[in-house]
């Protein structure tokens, strides 16, 4: 089939390709514009690891096609890290309080969850567990992936929650 | 959420001093992650992340039906496809036999089943590999899959156990027969008479269900050929990399240091990577084929229902307890699906058999177990590969304990071996126990959930509101970090760059034990440095040998060899600092890398940088004769199982309307000896218990009569999601092992308490209604089928 | 896991769209949120050689009102149905079936349009539309029609759109004063298709039942109305309402089938439960809304 070139915006930086319409976003992210965080872990839309943010709305990168992203600004969970690099505060969170072992989930998780808190920025615990139920995690029983939601809320309200770090031992 | 913490190390004995000289900063410290920054960013790198020049991508074409003769296989109109470089059958293959089978297996009496890496003129399972594309992407060897002219003529399949050993119709015609592995342990006259005269005999037949290990990442390889070299160099989604290494080698019959595998990030793998697969070992043929490099990841529907399945296991047991209600005597008789090609670690009967006492003084057991073949994914590791046993032991003391009217957590302790027990040698003579708290953790995780309160609540919600609230426990030990073959060496390179920085060198395949953190700690500790400046690599056979990533081995026999060689580096350390301080090597210190003579707060020092610029830089300025540099490989080989243990402890409301489970409160008491870093340690038993309560409550991998696989979707094949589990809290007993730096293996305890743990607390809310249930899952559907059968 | 290779179209407006569809027949289908659509594909369990793309058809998305209806645009997506504050006044049933569906990124595409012409038989918005006699307005090159839920659902993954036709809107009829509602399922998972759910309206006048609706899903092929339930409400005291004798009745017009999840049997057993449970809650509200 012929090949269609798109356009697209790809944590900022101005991305061109020519695909085949059946590419998938999430290919066209991975091979094309170097945004290896998308994880394919289903490729049918249940499991939440290439979870991407198009024209600021959480989708799954597996469910669409390059093509339908032309002209679309993407962020992946690349692009929500802070320009001198340091974690986001999703991101830090994550590694506070021990939400991720392999990692494969990870990205999409942030990204995920940057979304839900967007829309609700003071979540009580049975919203982040609905909240979070469309990613799936095989590693971590979600118990740390819950405590840095909530984390992730209270830093980004100002508040802090305790997590004990101790990279500098005692 | 109830934290408790008992430390045991003053009961203990026999132990290596921990840590002479540094100042235990790091070790039993939540140190944060190392490997979190790459990961949380989308930086790792995994197996499909790698790209090489002239990369090509394969396909397998798998047989959509269970069993049946290939009568018609012509490639020819894939081959005319654009695009498609190749298409490979069978007969392409020059494989010899033997190349793939585990090392570990090979050593232990070799394959049990015939290993046909593609179909020869037959199927055997649905997602059996028939023929292979190579392609020039992914798209378009799917494309060419559907071109391949197929016909297979279908056979009465065998689907499942009670089927296999009737023998009927046969899964594999060179063996002729579908049983495998029997072992048998006969009961003596002493123990028939246990089980026959006893004060009570219990016997029941206890099902668990299929479940597959589904890691987010899938399987996957890059496997390059250099005919120029004759080297292969592999990227690999796996646990084992010098595992790897070898079969490969074997497959290509070629050196060993002929291959190279690496890789960074694995996206977990709980057993299905430990060993070399079928489909990875066609793509290692095939690189040499092809002469580009070979790219093949697995899509998640191959993963389901073709990569391996694990838990498909039978067991009729007989326990016999005297007047007092202790148990004197046990006896099972185990049955496994072995599905059509196990790989790896099949054959798990034998361990559950040998295991059947668990951390009960339970004087004599026998057992029987064997293995069936039958037309379905074969059986590999998940995760506790044997947890069986503590699947029958702690159902049947709950049984037992219903059916002889005693409180289970009463019936437990009169059992329950005791500190003072310690050691205890097994009925079968071939363990010892020893540095395990099965009773002290009993004791905390019944403190903690608040057993009397919750029988009351209980009693009162069923009375009044009809409720049907439950409550399980188990209660396990674990024979940890092995000490056989293979599994009971590990070696590292502990090694110092001229300014002063650490780098280990590990042959682990990480798959997310954070084992670049937990084993930079043990360095940093021995060593005086800084966590932050040793640097663990790990995941490359370009490391010393190790048996891999798995069996809970990490924590004891990794970290020995990295304790080991920082010790010995440590020392030259404190030769060369004695010299350029003029001191006594004996009475120096080392803290955060710099060097001092002990007691001494204002005096001289140096600092490591110093030291090493001087081992490799300034090396006239080394005592004279000192060989030069800082750096020392050391092994660590295992001299005996460390014994984890816990205790776990739920509650559960079974929906009556809907058969829906839903927790309370999830307890785990554990004993993991001395934590290296208590956040991955809780990190790793929260994992295992939601793996261990899918598999009662929502995992469940399914073939129709035909041998269909019905559940070969994220959809269908339900994986937990942060709705449905319960947020577990942690007790910690810490029992030091003999092992250097007192640890013991916990990777798969999560996995191993929690199924029966979760059966026993339904199965305890279904009592109430004077309902009995022995099978996983327990589904709302198998939920409501027993609750219609209450009066 | 990667789908055929297919002709991509992305028309900008209705007219276009029916075009191509009628240009190229039974090999060309809609790609609305492409929730299901492209998880077929991939598993390649279905392939087109033309999709038609609607998401830049600005025509198919909004809502408004037109005589006594709320009307969707097929392409309105999910999230937007459900965090629209009017739709819960004046299409309760609707805004309560909404969190059900799928999570929240599947509902940030998933387009009203894509889950009734879907019509897969564990779907919320089928079993909505046919519970509140929705009528589904499909366009083709020869015009407009509008077809009741009653009519357009077919069988399992069948509905009354033709080759050539497209879902355009959606019309839910807006009930009067003294109406509540309760919409409730019971899944395996957190957004999992549902095992057996139920819609249930109830309008009251003085105390007495006047209008009643009830509809299963996953209860059989399409969604299923508990008509004889329904006659049997009218006149009965909305205080006195025996809700388990109601959904005893009401369960008796469904004939769902086992799967892997739950048997018939039991899915009965559920249903009758979620329609107890959902009688309940609309009767309540529906006196609050007195
Ligand atoms: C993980 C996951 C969980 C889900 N859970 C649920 C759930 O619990 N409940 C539920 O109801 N759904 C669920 N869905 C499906 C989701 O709601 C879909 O969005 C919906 O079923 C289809 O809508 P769509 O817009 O994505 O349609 P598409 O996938 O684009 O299309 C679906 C079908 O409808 C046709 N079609 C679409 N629009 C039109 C039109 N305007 N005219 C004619 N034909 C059209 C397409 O050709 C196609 O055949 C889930 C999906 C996923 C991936
Ligand atoms: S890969 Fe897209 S949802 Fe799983
Ligand atoms: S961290 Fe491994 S899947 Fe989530």
């Amino acid at each position: 089939m012929s090949e269609v070139t798109v356009h697209m915006s790809v944590n900022g930086t101005a991305r061109r390709g020519r695909v085949e319409p059946r590419k998938t976003l999430a290919d066209f992210l991975r091979e094309d514009c170097v945004a290896t965080s998308v994880h394919l872990a289903c490729e049918h839309g249940v499991c939440g690891a290439c979870t991407v943010i198009v024209d600021g709305v959480a989708s799954r990168s597996c469910l669409m096609f390059a093509v339908q992203a032309d002209g679309a600004s993407i962020t992946t969970a690349e692009g929500l890290a802070n320009p001198d690099g340091s974690l986001g505060i999703v991101q830090d969170a994550f590694r506070q309080c021990h939400g991720l072992q392999c990692g494969f989930c990870t990205p999409g998780f942030v990204v995920s969850v940057t979304a839900f808190l967007q829309e609700n920025a003071d979540p009580s615990l049975e919203e982040i567990r609905e909240g979070i139920a469309g990613n799936l995690c095989r590693c971590t029983g979600y118990q740390g992936i819950i405590k840095a939601v909530q984390h992730a809320a209270a830093t980004m309200a100002g508040t802090p929650t305790a997590m004990t770090t101790s990279t500098e031992g005692n | 959420m109830a934290q408790a913490h008992v430390p045991m190390a003053d009961k203990h004995r026999d132990r290596a001093p921990l840590f002479e000289g540094t100042a235990a900063r790091f070790v039993g410290q939540k140190v944060l992650r190392k490997e979190d920054p790459r990961l949380v960013t989308g930086h790792g790198q995994y197996v499909d992340d790698i790209v090489l020049p002239g990369m090509v991508h394969a396909a397998f074409l798998r047989s959509n039906v269970a069993k049946g003769r290939i009568t018609k296989l012509d490639t020819s109109p894939a081959l005319a496809l654009d695009g498609v470089i190749a298409v490979y059958t069978h007969a392409d293959l020059r494989y010899v036999p033997g190349t793939i089978v585990a090392t570990m297996m090979q050593a232990m009496g070799g394959a049990a089943c015939p290993e046909n890496l593609l179909a020869t003129d037959d199927v055997r399972f649905v997602g059996d590999c028939i023929a292979v594309v190579v392609a020039e992407s992914r798209y378009i060897a799917e494309d060419a899959l559907e071109l391949i002219d197929l016909v297979v003529v279908a056979e009465t399949p065998v689907v499942n156990l009670e089927e296999a050993l009737t023998d009927t119709h046969i899964v594999h015609k060179e063996l002729g027969t579908n049983i495998t592995g029997t072992i048998d342990i006969p009961r003596d006259p002493h123990i028939e008479g246990l089980l026959t005269e006893s004060a009570h005999v219990v016997t029941a037949t206890f099902n668990q269900a299929r479940q597959t290990n589904s890691p987010m990442e899938t399987r996957g390889i890059v496997a390059s050929w250099d005919r120029f070299r004759g080297e292969l160099q592999l990227h690999m989604s796996n646990q084992n990399p010098h595992e790897m290494r070898r079969r490969a080698a074997d497959l290509l019959a070629v050196d060993e240091s002929k291959v190279h595998v690496a890789q960074q990030d694995v996206g977990g793998g709980f057993g299905q990577k430990m060993f070399m697969p079928r489909e990875e070992a066609v793509i290692v043929l095939l690189s040499r084929e092809v002469g580009r490099p070979l790219k093949w990841i697995e899509d998640r529907r191959e993963n389901l229902m073709a990569s391996n399945h694990a838990r498909r296991d039978r067991a009729t047991v007989t326990f016999a307890l005297d007047a007092d209600k202790k148990i004197v005597a046990g006896y099972v008789d185990i049955n496994e699906d072995a599905g059509a090609y196990p790989f790896g670690g099949a054959g798990a009967g034998a361990m559950a058999g040998m295991l059947l006492q668990g951390p009960y003084k339970l004087q004599r057991t026998a057992f029987k177990s064997y293995a069936v073949f039958t037309n379905t994914c074969g059986r590999a590791a998940y995760r506790g590969p044997w947890q069986f046993e503590s699947v029958i032991r702690e159902q049947m003391v709950e049984h037992v304990a219903r059916r002889i009217g005693i409180d289970p957590v009463e019936l437990r302790r009169r059992n329950v071996i005791q500190w003072e027990d310690l050691p205890w040698t097994t009925p079968m003579q071939v363990m010892v126990y020893d540095n395990m708290s099965p009773a002290e953790t009993l004791d905390q995780a019944v403190e903690m959930i608040g057993y009397e309160a919750f029988r009351a609540e209980q009693k009162r919600a069923f009375e009044e509101e009809g409720r049907l609230l439950g409550i399980g426990f188990s209660l396990y030990i674990e024979p940890s970090a092995q000490n056989m073959g293979a599994l009971a060496t590990e070696g590292a390179t502990v090694q110092i760059s001229g300014t002063g920085k650490v780098d280990v060198f590990m042959g682990t395949g990480s798959h997310g034990q954070s084992i670049e953190t937990t084993m930079a700690q043990i360095v940093a500790e021995e060593l005086g440095v800084h966590v932050d400046d040793v640097e663990v690599h790990q995941g490359d056979s370009n490391t010393p040998f190790g048996g891999g990533t798995g069996g809970s081995r990490t924590a004891s026999i990794v970290s020995g060899a990295g304790r080991a060689a920082a010790i010995q580096v440590r020392q030259k350390v404190f030769q060369i600092a004695a010299h350029l301080l003029e001191a006594n090597p004996d009475d120096l210190e080392i803290d955060s890398s710099v060097i001092s003579v002990k007691g001494t707060p204002a005096g001289k020092t140096v600092t490591l940088a110093q030291v090493s610029h001087t081992a490799l830089y300034a090396t006239e300025g080394l005592p004279p004769g000192m060989e030069t540099g800082l750096e020392a490989t050391a092994r660590h080989r295992q001299e005996a199982v460390t014994w984890s243990n816990a205790c776990h402890v739920c509650t559960v409301e079974i929906n009556r309307n809907t058969g829906a489970v839903s927790f309370a409160r999830y307890i785990v008491s554990e004993d993991c000896g001395l934590m290296i870093n208590p956040m991955v340690v809780e990190g790793q038993v929260a994992g295992g218990v939601v793996q261990g309560i899918a598999g009662v409550l929502y995992e469940d991998f399914r073939y129709d009569a035909d041998g269909n696989p019905l559940t070969t979707t994220f959809m269908d094949y339900l994986l937990p999601t942060a709705a449905e589990v319960p947020i577990i809290e942690h007790g910690h007993i810490e029992t030091p092992s003999n092992t250097p730096g007192g640890y013991k293996g916990m990777g798969e305890g999560g996995a191993i308490g929690a199924p029966p743990c979760v059966f026993n607390a339904v199965a305890d809310a279904l009592w109430l209604l004077g309902v009995e249930v022995f099978d996983h899952p327990l589904g709302p559907n198998e939920i409501l089928d027993a609750l219609a059968t209450a009066g | 896991m990667k789908p055929a290779p297919f002709e991509y179209h992305a028309p900008e407006t209705i007219a276009d769209a029916v075009g191509l569809l009628a240009q190229h027949g039974d090999d060309a289908k809609p790609l609305a949120g492409g929730q299901s659509l492209v998880p077929l594909l991939s598993l390649r369990l279905t392939r087109f050689d033309h999709l038609v793309d609607l998401n830049k058809i600005g025509a198919l998305s909004g809502i408004s009102r037109d005589n006594g209806h709320v009307v969707i645009g097929a392409m309105t997506r999910h999230r937007a149905v459900e965090l629209d504050p009017s739709i819960a006044t004046s299409v309760p049933m609707l805004a309560a079936a909404m969190p059900w569906i799928g999570h929240f990124q599947i509902r940030n595409r998933g387009t009203i349009g894509g889950s009734i012409a879907h019509a897969d038989p564990a779907a919320e918005l089928p079993a909505v539309a046919a519970a509140l006699d929705a009528e589904l307005e499909i366009t083709s090159k020869s015009g407009v029609r509008r077809v009741a839920a009653a009519d357009f659902f077919q069988g399992t993954f069948m509905t009354a759109i033709d080759t050539g036709e497209l879902l355009t809107a959606a019309r839910f009829p807006v009930w009067g004063k003294g109406s509540g509602f309760a919409f409730t399922e019971f899944a395996r998972r957190s957004g999992d298709f549902a095992i057996a759910g139920v819609g249930v309206g109830l309008e009251a006048t003085g105390g007495k039942i006047t209008r009643a609706a009830i509809a299963f899903m996953g209860m059989g092929p399409v969604p299923v109305r508990a008509t004889d339930a329904e006659k049997a409400l009218l006149g009965v005291s909305i205080a006195s309402l025996d809700a388990a004798a109601v959904a005893r009745v009401a369960v008796g017009a469904t004939d769902p089938t086992g799967d892997v999840h739950a048997s018939a049997a039991n899915r009965t057993k559920i249903a009758t439960h979620l329609a107890e449970q959902a009688l309940t809650r609309a009767a309540s509200n529906a006196a609050a809304n007195a």
